[in-house]
């Protein structure tokens, strides 16, 4: 089957100006990373392109043969993850430039909120015509749709600029002793400003939209009164050593945990929702603890062959470490709650 | 006591004679009611939480950078030797180091089969991290940020204590979390039909090929 060039845009409330794809002989592999299974998105791309879509989350792929990435992530760790690696990158959510690796995440790199109607086959012609007017972008690896630099972008450039300060030719004496302490304080202010401003952008882009999302729900949920329905329904399990186990024990079943897991979205509202439960005196501020940890045995289940990779393990080592990581959590997550519990007696 | 019930027994006095003007006046009240107490619920978790977690975002970004990844990274090749230190001292340094995605790439100084394991213990600490070190992880503040904020309100003195033991029994957890891993990664590769595999890589490791470059 002959190679095709496809184009990918940005869909509804998506991100990005599209990706324009060209497969190789050796980058012939659509890699869906989407908690298991092939996403119909990548399994379009494939079939339009030519190429093979493979389960990321049981396969190990190199970076080099990837045509680009199909990712189900809002949050924070999988949306930076590939495009740090300049690999193309798919969301299936609408997700932006967010997260601790923001600053990889360009248009250049990145379409968001992809369905299969936003795949599409580029004919030869118009393919040349945009090559043309681009300057030879799409044909580069066949990674970017033009105008990939547009000023609007959301990144505020130079975030992890490296610290400004260059030793400068010492003198001699007083002078040089000098230098080197004016040049010791410049580095010091220059790399606090550089993480205030790391610290600021982190908080507009991800902390304070989670605020904002997560004020309206419990605005909702107290002012409609569910919130004391809730508090009848969850406090009798959180209430109680038993049921506190049992919601650790379900939070890392292996089928649910890695569909729980993803930006830690699920356990961020729970922790929440729980945190107002606290602060009215339904639930005992000894329970704190061991909530913490039921509703958290499910963490990271969504990343695991990520992660391995990150840790550059072999393909042999992920189709292992996979279920290996699954199993254990039903074991570690319910000894986890019980000694969050017992140690709970500690705090209040 | 459940607001729209409130409504009912005590109806706004105005336009009360017309059932239209009622209804209209009662929507209008609830609507803003509604978006008024997310306003509060809004106003208290950026003036409780944010000040606070800014200046630390600040202190532990600069830290980390003056400390520097080379230089943490002969401390986590010496601690990945040993199971105790594997599990507790080399996830902890590579959670405040590296922070959330990244930390996971200090695995790549493990032999293959402690490598599950090794990711298991790290993820599972990138929450108990955070009551001490919101850098680390600061897009997934709220599960830790969440539930201490419940109890800050009700019992201040507690707030530290409750911190402290987050952290503490997190890092007996995913001592536990990455013996027990690698126990059962060792179990799959005996029963699969991965043992000469994972007997080449033992070698290979011995030899010092690790995969990728030593930072």
């Amino acid at each position: 089957m002959s190679y095709q060039t496809v184009h990918i845009s940005r869909g509804r409330g998506g991100w990005g100006d599209g990706l324009t794809l060209t497969p190789t002989a050796d980058k012939d592999v659509v890699l869906s990373v989407t908690n298991g299974g092939i996403h119909p998105v990548a399994a379009r791309i494939a079939e339009l392109s030519g190429t093979t879509a493979v389960d990321g989350f049981v396969n190990h792929v190199d970076d080099d043969r990837v045509l680009c990435a199909v990712i189900n992530c809002g949050g924070t760790a999988r949306i930076g993850v590939y495009p740090r690696k300049r690999i193309p990158t798919v969301d299936i959510y609408p997700g932006s430039p967010s997260g601790p690796l923001a600053q990889f995440i360009t248009e250049d790199i990145f379409v968001s909120a992809v369905g299969v109607d936003q795949v599409a086959v580029v004919a030869d012609r118009e393919l040349a015509y945009a090559g043309e007017r681009d300057g030879g972008h799409a044909s580069d690896g066949g990674s970017s749709a033009g105008g990939g630099s547009r000023p609007g972008s959301l990144m505020g450039g130079g975030s992890s600029a490296p610290p400004a300060f260059k030793p400068v030719a010492a003198g001699s004496g007083f002078t040089g002793i000098v230098v080197k302490f004016g040049g010791g304080i410049g580095y010091v202010i220059n790399s606090l400003l550089a993480a205030g401003r790391q610290a600021l952008q982190l908080t507009l882009q991800t902390i304070i939209p989670f605020m904002a999302y997560v004020s309206l729900l419990i605005g909702i949920v107290t002012y409609t009164g569910v919130s004391n329905w809730i508090a009848k329904v969850v406090s009798p399990m959180v209430g109680n050593p038993i049921g506190l186990v049992l919601l650790g024990i379900i939070t890392a079943i292996p089928v649910l945990s890695p569909i729980l897991g993803p930006g830690a979205a699920i356990a961020q509202v729970i922790g929440v929702l729980m945190g107002t439960q606290i602060a009215t005196g339904a639930l005992a501020v000894q329970y704190a603890l061991p909530t913490l940890f039921a509703i958290d045995g499910q963490v990271g289940c969504d990343f695991v062959p990520v992660g391995l990779s990150l840790g550059e393990a072999k393909p042999e080592t992920v189709a292992v470490g996979v279920p290996a990581v699954l199993f254990s959590r039903l074991i570690t997550s319910p000894i986890a709650v019980i000694i969050a519990y017992l140690a709970g007696f500690l705090v209040a | 006591m459940n607001p729209l019930l409130l409504a009912v027994t005590n109806p706004p006095t105005v336009g009360a004679t017309n059932p239209i003007m009622k209804a209209l006046t009662w929507f209008a009240t609830h609507f803003i009611g509604l978006f008024n107490a997310s306003a509060k619920s809004f106003t208290g978790l950026v003036t409780g939480i944010l000040p606070l977690l800014i200046v630390l975002l600040t202190a532990m970004y600069a830290v980390t950078t003056w400390i520097g990844e080379e230089r943490v990274t002969g401390a986590v090749r010496w601690s990945g030797k040993y199971a105790v230190t594997r599990y507790t001292i080399m996830p902890i340094l590579s959670m405040i180091m590296l922070t959330n995605p990244m930390a996971y790439t200090f695995g790549r100084f493990l032999p293959e089969r402690y490598k599950p394991a090794f990711y298991d213990s790290a993820v599972s600490f990138c929450h108990p991290v955070t009551s001490f070190f919101p850098h680390a992880n600061a897009g997934e503040i709220f599960v830790w940020a969440g539930v201490s904020a419940g109890v800050l309100k009700v019992n201040p003195g507690a707030y530290a204590k409750l911190a402290v033991l987050y952290f503490i029994v997190g890092i007996i957890v995913i001592f536990i979390r990455g013996v027990v891993t690698q126990w059962i990664t060792t179990l799959l590769i005996r029963r699969g039909s991965y043992k000469e595999v994972f007997a080449q890589f033992d070698l290979a490791y011995a030899e010092g090929h690790i995969q990728g470059d030593l930072a």
